[in-house]
């Protein structure tokens, strides 16, 4: 559909005013919610996180587009919810203890909620047991953390810990991502999954969830 | 064997080195020093003015250096090496650039020392110093890069080197390249060191911790609790600034917060005079900017990254010979000027944002930075590419973000702010009307830059004892506003990435 292509190309020039008016000409013309999240901004955001993880495209680009998305999907929202549709899994994220750099973290989150995925942030400066309780008491499925400075990064050891702690561990997927991070670390801390980048984060967490519901 | 070592004469100082050394080890700690490529004769930029016994030019020096600098002894340091005694020269080559001027109204009715003062300013890239008399005059000034820059060129790699077991060597090198302006300084003056008797070292936080060799953890990580803040006084002898008398007084001033250094309480007490509400920045690779109004100093600080220090641009440097500096549009036509005239070697950060302005003018770049071809081209071999415009984005956006969170969290419209003083090298170059274009800074009436305000502070606290309270008074009270997890200041920065309103 005609729509379906300028929303996706407006949510990927990051141009959320066009984005929005279109979303709503689209509910107008009474095209259900769902289809404009999955078949529109779903996949402009994709184009994008494709383009960022080849290297093609720049955070200023993933950060307009995701503002973009958002706001088209602020709009879409109360249809959603009135369909009763369900998210394709729950995720909390946060950036560790110590550390309060959130850009890479926020990047994350909009990519895996672009992804139809539930995303609870925990904000930055996280304590490990705060990971824990959240992903209890929400019943997460993905726990992420996020540390930009080597000083910090050793909280995510400590997160898998608290995990093992509340015998829990064995029920999240632990992913941990930051400058600093590497595969080699998540291995070292027993962490499941290292993703180098936001879109690789949101397709590994997508990927995860898919596996456990099937 | 003894006669394998000859004299290399640095900056007037000689020192002993084994013969056949690079020129970049015989130097190394040295003010000066800077090899962004690491030392493999890639980037042109560790050029020092060498004489005496050396190995031949290298076909890479060739390629890097003009005729006239040839003719001029200048040499790449990391490609020379020395064959017998040398004289090098360092802090001349980057000196020129390093802007130790700045707004000036010292009251000199209380110096704090009798026959010369001695004020400089500590930043994690450059280092200024100025020299005063008694009766508030000028004696002289000099400048040279940061010699900790062998750590890292960023503040946080410079904090976990010193956590890492570095801090004294990195204290030693700013200890070093001190002395070495003094000695550069006194020079200038024709007096001698010990004449200086009194001294006020100002910086930011970090390179305060650094100087003093006081523990760096708590700027490692949250919640950024400093523990000391300095606004004391120490003796020359426990600070080892070598060519001062040991008993000579050295004031530190204090610092608001981890990230809002005595630099920025220096210069907010040399920007203080003028009533109604303004603001500061400061624009480096941490962007500091404080609101000042009648009811008190609101502060923050955010990271901008270097990317309007050159670095992240495809053709970046600093403001140098040979740094296309001013870009505007003539006749439908970019038309860029150059420092020293000759062929363009790259761009610095006031081309850069003025290059940014003159494509939205053109309309070769549309509001979202998406250029119309993956590069341009701005003068000669210097061009702009799409990932340039983007790190520009990233820069520009951290400092815009950070001024309207600070003007939102404290409840001020902008249309009340009457004044906005720029600090800073950068800030004394960049074109306004391009800041204001590209979004960098809002729309305020007046923007004035102000220079090295730090150093002018550092300066007035020499010029009259009495404003260390006042200035200790201003940091205490002043309220900083966090910018780390803020909402507000997530949704301005990634509104901020747009050139122009949407």
């Amino acid at each position: 559909m005609q729509i379906f292509a300028d929303i996706s190309e407006n949510v990927q020039k990051g141009r959320m005013k066009a984005v929005k008016e279109l979303v709503e000409a689209a509910l107008a013309e009474g095209i259900s919610a769902e289809r404009i999240l999955s078949e529109a901004l779903v996949p402009g955001m994709g184009v994008i996180g494709e383009r960022f993880k080849n290297g093609k495209a720049y955070v200023p680009e993933v950060l307009m587009a995701a503002r973009a998305m958002t706001a088209g999907t602020e709009l879409l929202k109360p249809h959603l919810a009135a369909a009763g549709a369900v998210a394709a899994g729950r995720v909390c994220i946060g950036t560790v203890q110590g550390d309060l750099h959130d850009i890479g973290k926020n990047l994350v989150r909009m990519m895996m909620e672009g992804k139809g995925l539930e995303v609870i942030d925990l904000g930055t400066d996280v304590p490990a047991e705060e990971f824990v309780r959240c992903a209890v008491e929400k019943d997460c499925r993905i726990i992420c953390c996020s540390a930009l400075l080597t000083t910090t990064m050793d909280v995510m050891a400590d997160v898998v810990r608290a995990a093992e702690a509340a015998g829990i561990r064995d029920k999240v997927y632990i992913m941990v991502g930051g400058a600093p991070i590497s595969e080699e670390f998540c291995r070292e801390i027993g962490a499941d999954c290292y993703a180098a980048d936001a879109a690789t984060a949101a397709d590994a967490a997508v990927a995860y969830c898919r596996e456990k519901a099937e | 064997m003894k006669n394998d070592r000859v004299i290399l004469t640095l900056n007037g100082i000689p020192r002993e080195v084994p013969r056949g050394m690079r020129l970049a080890e015989a130097i190394a700690g040295s003010a000066g020093r800077e090899m962004p490529c690491g030392g493999h004769g890639k980037c042109g930029k560790c050029r020092v003015h060498a004489r005496g016994r050396l190995s031949p030019l290298t076909d890479a020096e060739r390629r890097h250096l003009t005729a006239g600098e040839i003719r001029d002894g200048v040499r790449l340091a990391c490609l020379a090496h020395v064959l017998g005694d040398a004289e090098v020269k360092t802090s001349g080559a980057a000196e020129g650039k390093i802007l130790t001027d700045g707004i000036s109204h010292a009251r000199w009715e209380n110096p704090a020392f009798s026959r010369c003062g001695l004020a400089v300013d500590i930043g994690t890239t450059t280092l200024a110093a100025k020299l005063w008399s008694p009766a508030g005059e000028e004696l002289c000034s000099a400048a040279c890069l940061n010699p900790q820059s062998f750590a890292g060129a960023d503040v946080i790699s410079r904090i976990e080197a010193a956590m890492a077991g570095r801090g004294a060597e990195l204290a030693a090198a700013v200890r070093r390249a001190i002395g070495e302006l003094i000695v550069l300084l006194c020079d200038r003056a024709e007096i001698s060191p010990e004449e200086i008797d009194a001294a006020c070292f100002t910086g930011n936080t970090a390179m305060l911790h650094l100087l003093t060799e006081e523990d760096t953890t708590p700027l490692s990580r949250a919640p950024f609790a400093v523990r000391r803040r300095f606004g004391e006084s120490l003796s020359a002898g426990e600070l080892c600034i070598a060519p001062l008398r040991a008993e000579t007084e050295v004031y530190l001033p204090p610092c608001i917060s981890a990230f809002v250094g005595a630099d920025m309480a220096c210069a907010l007490l040399a920007d203080l005079p003028g009533g109604g509400t303004r603001m500061l920045v400061d624009i480096g690779t941490n962007g500091e900017m404080a609101l000042v109004r009648e009811d008190g100093i609101f502060v923050c600080s955010t990271a901008a990254g270097p990317a309007f220090e050159g670095v992240g641009i495809s053709c970046g440097m600093r403001g140098e010979t040979g740094a296309i500096d001013r870009v505007t549009v003539v006749n439908g036509k970019l038309l860029a000027h150059t420092i020293g005239g000759g062929a363009p070697r790259g761009i610095c950060g006031s081309g850069l944002a003025d290059a940014a302005a003159c494509l939205l003018d053109l309309e070769l770049m549309d509001e979202s930075g998406c250029l119309e071809e993956e590069s341009i081209p701005i003068a000669g071999k210097v061009s702009l590419t799409q990932g340039d415009v983007r790190a520009l984005q990233l820069a520009k956006s951290a400092i815009s973000a950070g001024a309207h969170t600070l003007l939102c969290e404290t409840g001020t419209n902008l249309s009340e702010i009457s004044r906005l003083s720029v600090a800073g090298g950068f800030g004394n170059y960049l074109n306004m009307r391009s800041a204001i274009r590209i979004g960098l800074l809002p729309a305020v009436p007046e923007i004035v830059p102000i220079g090295n305000a730090a150093l002018s502070g550092a300066s007035m606290l020499l010029g009259d004892i009495g404003l260390r309270q006042e200035i200790c008074r201003m940091a205490n009270e002043a309220k900083t506003v966090a910018l780390a997890g803020n909402d507000r200041f997530a949704e301005f920065y990634m509104n901020g990435m747009l050139f122009g309103v949407e």
